[in-house]
């Protein structure tokens, strides 16, 4: 069983806590003039995504976590899961619905995602920063509106709704940033 | 100077109080980590910090970085090195470099130097992060006649005339180890029992950080670390709090160290005092003690502790023993330089006011 010391504590390593598998958002040494020293850490519970502090006694070991980032393409989804398929060796994996969670808003058949293993399984999908995606529902356009001031709402194809400029119109592709959720342009080809 | 209040406790050490016009990114490895304009204020700190003692009277001495001894202290680890003599390669003797100037500070003041301050680079193992480089800067003094009171208010005046040209500092908080306890914690430090501290270790969601049977004082230093010190220095005023100096007094007195005990309202403390501002610790002061024979003892207990935490056993400073017993009446304080100037700047990391902290050293 691998494990890390405190004072390998940084930023992004993987421990388990609890069972599950954390990343540490941020470590702090607690270190009184005299006195017993703690790390004092912020850690990211993989599974859940819920951040919580911890506190170790320095010089104490925690098991490291089995988890790593791989580049995937996502092939489909047969309903109940994510079909994802490695890009050089055709390896194939598939996500359930935790692993995937709201990336499966973004998720565009071909496109490249990150997906983190653990203990070789899926256990979180963070699609591109970018994705194109195509308005498959949006009120009819206003003529003559590029301004881009006002707004409403547009259907994509993954099911998800955005808010977009009034001279957007069904069939159109966009350019959307995956970490806000929100409008970029209009797809350049 | 007033008393604390539990509304001053708000307990988040992560958010840096960083209102920082002084930090800079995207610098290259062989730049400077600190601007110039804090290079320069380090140098002005510097210049006030000698004209204080030159007012009053007190001595700059130097004292060597390399030793032969250091601190037995079970929870600070000195850097070792070796002398090689050049006309024989094969034997060599160890050597510490220091990790506070003050055994030898002691020597000078039982060898009748009077009052005597000085500014020292010291060193201490494993201690890196945003409060701490591995090498850091003391500025450490004693004051011969004087008792822990007595300096806590010249450390007051000092930094005090240092702070206050750049933030606004409420009045001074004067306040026991045992009264902070009370206060934040409800608990008294010196009498509550295993099962009292286990008890509220588990209320403020410490548990399982510390083991049951572990010592008393390791359960305070979790407690104290974590729940009281990031609201120390912090004077709420309506809705935001003003950095002001917090000095805690009177400790437990198996945290004595290198302090006398006494006993005040019934319970035996070590006359020892920390400063804190804005929830950060700037140092450390003794009544100290003059007892050769409790020195050794103290020594001892801490050489054995360090066996039991597997660490390596140091030798006695039989020099500085010896200049124990013939020590005056005095009090002492080290007060990091650095932190200081990070509450001047106002950073968030210990490297905003370093040039080249230890990750570019």
């Amino acid at each position: 069983m691998a494990t890390y010391s405190t004072n390998e504590f940084r930023s992004g390593l993987k421990l388990m806590i609890d069972g599950d598998p954390c990343a540490i958002v941020d470590n702090e040494v607690v270190k009184p003039g005299k006195g017993q020293a703690f790390n004092r850490i912020k850690i990211r519970n993989l599974k859940s995504g819920r951040v919580v502090e911890r506190t170790y006694k320095s010089g104490e070991s925690v098991e490291a976590a089995d988890v790593m980032d791989t580049e995937l393409q996502y092939l489909y989804n047969d309903g109940e899961q994510w079909h994802f398929m490695h890009p050089e060796t055709f390896e194939q994996m598939a996500a359930d619905e935790t692993a995937v969670g709201d990336a499966n808003l973004w998720l565009k058949e071909q496109d490249m995602c990150t997906v983190t293993l653990w203990n070789g399984n899926p256990l979180a999908v963070t699609p591109p920063n970018f994705v194109i995606l195509s308005v498959t529902d949006t009120d009819p356009g206003l003529k003559g509106d590029t301004s881009g001031g006002g707004g409403k709402p547009a259907t994509l194809e993954t099911g998800a709704v955005v808010q977009v400029p009034l001279f957007v119109a069904i069939g159109e592709d966009l350019k959307i940033d995956t970490r806000t959720g929100k409008y970029v342009s209009r797809a350049k080809d | 100077m007033a008393t604390l209040d539990s509304k001053d406790v708000a307990s988040n050490i992560f958010t840096p109080t960083s209102k920082a016009n002084f930090s800079r990114s995207k610098l290259k490895q062989w730049q400077p980590a600190a601007s110039f304009e804090i290079i320069k204020l380090r140098a002005e700190t510097l210049k006030q910090i000698r004209s204080f003692f030159e007012q009053n009277n007190v001595l700059e001495v130097d004292t060597p970085t390399l030793s032969a001894a250091t601190v037995p202290d079970p929870f600070i680890e000195s850097f070792q090195t070796r002398y090689i003599p050049l006309t024989q390669t094969m034997s060599s003797e160890n050597y510490y470099l220091h990790s506070s100037p003050e055994f030898p500070m002691k020597r000078l003041l039982a060898s009748g130097s009077g009052s005597i301050y000085q500014i020292a680079k010291v060193f201490r193992q494993g201690e890196a992060g945003r409060k701490h480089n591995p090498e850091f800067t003391l500025l450490e003094w004693y004051r011969e006649g004087w008792d822990h009171h007595q300096l806590m208010q010249e450390v007051s005046r000092l930094l005090t005339e240092i702070l206050s040209p750049h933030i606004q500092l409420a009045e001074p908080q004067l306040v026991t180890y045992d009264e902070v306890f009370q206060t934040v914690l409800g608990i008294n430090p010196h009498t509550a029992s295993q099962s009292d501290l286990l008890a509220c270790v588990e209320k403020e969601g410490l548990s399982n950080v510390l083991e049951a049977h572990e010592h008393r004082d390791c359960f305070l230093d979790l407690l104290f670390s974590h729940v009281i010190e990031p609201s120390l220095g912090k004077f709420l005023e309506k809705t935001h709090s003003k950095p002001c100096l917090c000095f805690l007094y009177n400790y437990p007195a198996s945290q004595a160290s290198l302090a006398k005990t006494a006993v005040h309202n019934g319970q035996l403390v070590a006359e020892r005092f920390e400063v804190f501002i804005d929830g950060m610790e700037l140092g450390n002061g003794f009544h100290e003690l003059n007892d050769a024979s409790e020195q050794r003892a103290r020594f001892k207990s801490d050489n054995q502790a360090r066996q039991l935490m597997g660490k390596s056993k140091i030798p006695m400073d039989e020099n500085f023993l010896e200049a124990v017993g013939a020590l005056p009446e005095c009090a002492g304080v080290a007060i990091g330089l650095e932190r200081l100037l990070m509450i001047i700047t106002q950073v968030g990391h210990i490297n905003d006011v370093i040039a080249f902290p230890f990750e570019r050293a």
